[in-house]
């Protein structure tokens, strides 16, 4: 059994969170604060990726290699791409490097290539990037870089690529944490009570509602992911106790409902402004019975039989 | 701006509309069609621009921005030379969704399209236009969506004793078949490839454009902006929008929009930072695009997100500068989703802002409190109402947030829960 297919055969449990998130693509955040760091939750992303035979690049800049490279075992390190901008990051020692413009042109070389393997390019860490370079620049890059796949025309020739992010929410005002979140995909916020990691993972699919998960896990030695049970969960204070539906219909002093006699009495009721073709021809024939109504009337004596002539003086 | 005159004086070009605007507010006695007989000048006759119609108020000529309810909302539609900005929602969801209605809008009318993006690829773009609904199949979709979830002992249609059945419904707008202005359009429905294909329209990519190399002096526009500026303004001259190429076709509009107007990927930093560097871009962009928009033939529908603008004197500025300004605010991930209080509705939207133009006073409706709904096929813009509090062992306190937050709806919502005290009867 290969490494990858091991890996794949893993606890289902594990596989669905690590894998829900690589799986959207596009710009992973991973927001870890002092307390409770994303390193660890990076580097077993990595790892799953890494068996899962995709082509995996690290952009170092905060640690070095070699305390990047702890923990994984040869083959994953053999599959790792590392770009060291660590040990010399203005580019001092003027060796030949890769890339010649920094991690801003290792990135930009990545939005070039063309080859169908899936891709996924590790930033450790953005908020390094984020304080060395202009904002506007690194999201317009980032934009370009993990959408390379987005086109619906040629979306079989470039592989799908994930590119994970680990930012330091504390370093940051809320300006470019908000314009970062914006652009990521899936947003991973690190935290946790008593101990218990927990991330609060959101995902946002292109013109859907996003959804959000919590979920408690534990990172082992190895860089695997160890799904638990949150810690119980106290029982809110203002909990409603369960209050049945008032009906408003039980005590009225007026019936609401019809009895299927009084409802077929409705139906057949025809309304004073619908004309029916017999109501038209009732109103246009001329009336038969117009004799049999009389109105008898004793004038009386203060009674005005002229109402045009006030005085009755007229003789007519 | 294109003011038309209806009353019998012919406008002979945009430059005269001042004289013929003043001319045409004599009498409110509407000429339909174009005069025939009227032959004194060699300049283009006056015909009517498919798609548009004047205002009923002050005769500006007007364009529907793709929703009926909108247009409505709007006083008739969107005027021709303005713009309508858009807050986007926080995950802009619902934004795209306005945006796109207004160019489907463009193309079931035949006007020329502008699709310009940082984000996305305006063919993209143009590919998840919403299908139109015709008129006999309209009533049908309504119908069919209206009473989608309702209990059937609901279906009986009322019988209503006196002449009002006759007339339209004031809180739901239905398809109003005499009026060809606007169109409805199926969400859950492409537009048929041929429509887009027989449509003329330009895309601006920015990544496409710009090199990404290129410096930025302090205090002038971000070069996205000027290349879009440029753009914009190329187009509109070549294709005579403004009047400067005499149109050897029939005069048309130019429906230009914008999407994602001022995030990062504009190369603007307003949502990055609270005192950037080109914290001034954004405002002389629409202060030139104004300018562009009010000598030529075109509409424009800009979404901007000012929820992640860290200046709030910005969004200011920029809702000055702009004509229509109409707010999103969608409940996902807020407090409200589980208010009962909005429970049929998706969010919230807000007209903060309506034009004066040519006019001391502008036609804002009545109704402040409105509430929009996305249904699977329809997007409604309603009247938010409150529900009835019908239960009577609810406790004070539940009744109490309630009021607090209906405290926000204007007076129009019924002021029964605007106070703090509840009477009991």
């Amino acid at each position: 059994m290969t490494p990858s297919e091991g890996a794949r055969a893993g606890t289902g449990r594990e596989l669905e969170m690590l894998d829900s998130l690589l799986a959207l693509g596009g710009l992973v955040l991973l927001r870890d604060s002092v307390e409770w760091e994303g390193r660890s939750l990076l580097k077993a992303l990595v790892k799953k990726s890494a068996l899962c035979g995709e082509q995996v690049h690290i952009l170092g800049c905060e640690v070095s290699e070699e305390e990047f490279r702890e923990g994984f075992d040869s083959d994953i390190n053999n599959r790792l791409v590392y770009h060291d901008f660590f040990r010399d990051p203005l580019n001092w020692s003027k060796t030949e490097e890769a890339f010649p413009g920094g991690p801003l042109g290792a990135l930009r070389a990545m939005c070039k290539r063309t080859d169908p393997v899936p891709v996924t390019i590790a930033l450790d860490s953005l908020s390094w990037l984020l304080l060395r370079l202009p904002c506007t620049t690194l999201c317009q890059v980032l934009h370009a870089v993990s959408h390379q796949d987005s086109c619906p025309g040629d979306s079989s020739s470039v592989g799908k690529v994930s590119v994970l992010g680990l930012l330091h929410e504390e370093l940051h005002g809320p300006g470019p944490v908000g314009a970062l979140s914006s652009l990521a995909q899936t947003e991973v916020t690190l935290g946790g009570t008593m101990g218990q990691a927990s991330a609060h993972i959101l995902c946002r699919r292109p013109r859907q509602r996003p959804t959000d998960q919590t979920q408690w896990f534990s990172i082992l030695p190895d860089f695997s992911l160890d799904l638990q049970e949150g810690p119980s969960v106290e029982s809110q204070p203002y909990s409603d106790p369960h209050i049945p539906p008032v009906d408003p219909t039980t005590h009225l002093t007026f019936n609401l409902h019809l009895s299927k006699k009084e409802r077929e009495a409705r139906d057949s009721l025809i309304l004073p402004f619908q004309f029916s073709s017999e109501k038209q021809q009732a109103l246009l024939r001329p009336r038969p019975g117009q004799a049999t109504s009389h109105i008898f009337y004793e004038p009386d004596a203060y009674d005005d039989l002229d109402q045009e002539d006030p005085d009755d003086d007229l003789d007519i | 701006m294109a003011a038309v005159a209806t009353c019998g004086s012919v406008a002979a070009s945009t430059g005269s509309a001042v004289a013929t605007a003043s001319k045409s507010n004599v009498t409110s006695f509407q000429r339909r069609g174009p005069r025939a007989s009227v032959t004194n000048d060699s300049g283009p006759r006056l015909v009517s621009i498919a798609g548009t119609r004047p205002s009923v108020r002050n005769g500006q000529l007007l364009v529907s921005t793709g929703l009926p309810a909108l247009d409505q909302l709007l006083g008739g539609g969107l005027a021709v030379g303005t713009v309508l900005l858009i807050e986007e929602d926080k995950y802009n969801i619902y934004s795209p969704l306005l945006f796109k209605y207004f160019l489907a809008e463009g193309i079931v009318n035949g006007h020329t399209l502008l699709v310009a993006s940082a984000k996305e690829d305006p063919a993209n773009i143009l590919q998840e236009l919403p299908a139109p609904l015709l008129d006999d199949k309209c009533k049908k979709e309504f119908d069919e969506d209206v009473y989608n979830h309702k209990t059937p002992e609901s279906n009986i249609k009322m019988k209503i004793a006196w002449r009002y059945q006759l007339l339209p419904k004031m809180e739901q707008i239905g398809p109003v078949s005499s009026s060809r202005f606007g169109h409805y359009y199926d969400a859950s429905k492409r537009m048929p490839q041929e429509l887009i294909e027989a449509s003329n329209w330009h895309g601006f990519f920015l990544p496409e454009k710009i090199s990404s190399t290129l410096k930025v002096e302090p205090c002038s526009l971000t070069p996205g902006y000027t290349k879009l500026l440029q753009f914009i303004q190329n187009i509109i001259y070549e294709e005579g929008f403004d009047g400067s190429n005499p149109q050897k076709k029939q005069r048309n509009i130019l429906r230009i929009g914008i999407q994602n107007l001022g995030s990062p990927l504009w190369g603007d930093d307003i949502c990055c930072a609270e005192n950037g560097g080109n914290s001034h871009s954004l405002t002389k962009f629409l202060y030139v695009l104004r300018g562009l928009l009010r000598t030529s033939l075109s509409a424009c529908i800009i979404t901007m997100p000012t929820h992640l603008i860290q200046n709030k004197a910005i969004i200011a500025r920029v809702t000055t500068l702009s004509d229509v300004v109409v707010g999103l605010e969608s409940f996902i991930g807020s407090e409200r989703e589980t208010n009962p209080l909005y429970k049929d509705y998706h969010g919230l939207i807000h007209i903060r802002q309506i034009p004066r133009l040519n006019n001391l006073i502008c036609d804002e409706s009545d109704v402040k409190d409105l509430a929009f709904k996305l249904k699977r096929k329809l997007f409604t813009i309603e009247r938010l109402h409150l529900p009835p509090d019908l239960s009577d062992t609810v406790s004070r306190s539940s009744k109490m947030d309630l009021a607090e937050s209906a405290k926000r709806l204007g007076p129009g919502c019924g002021m029964m829960a605007g106070g703090k005290k509840h009477l009991d009867f």
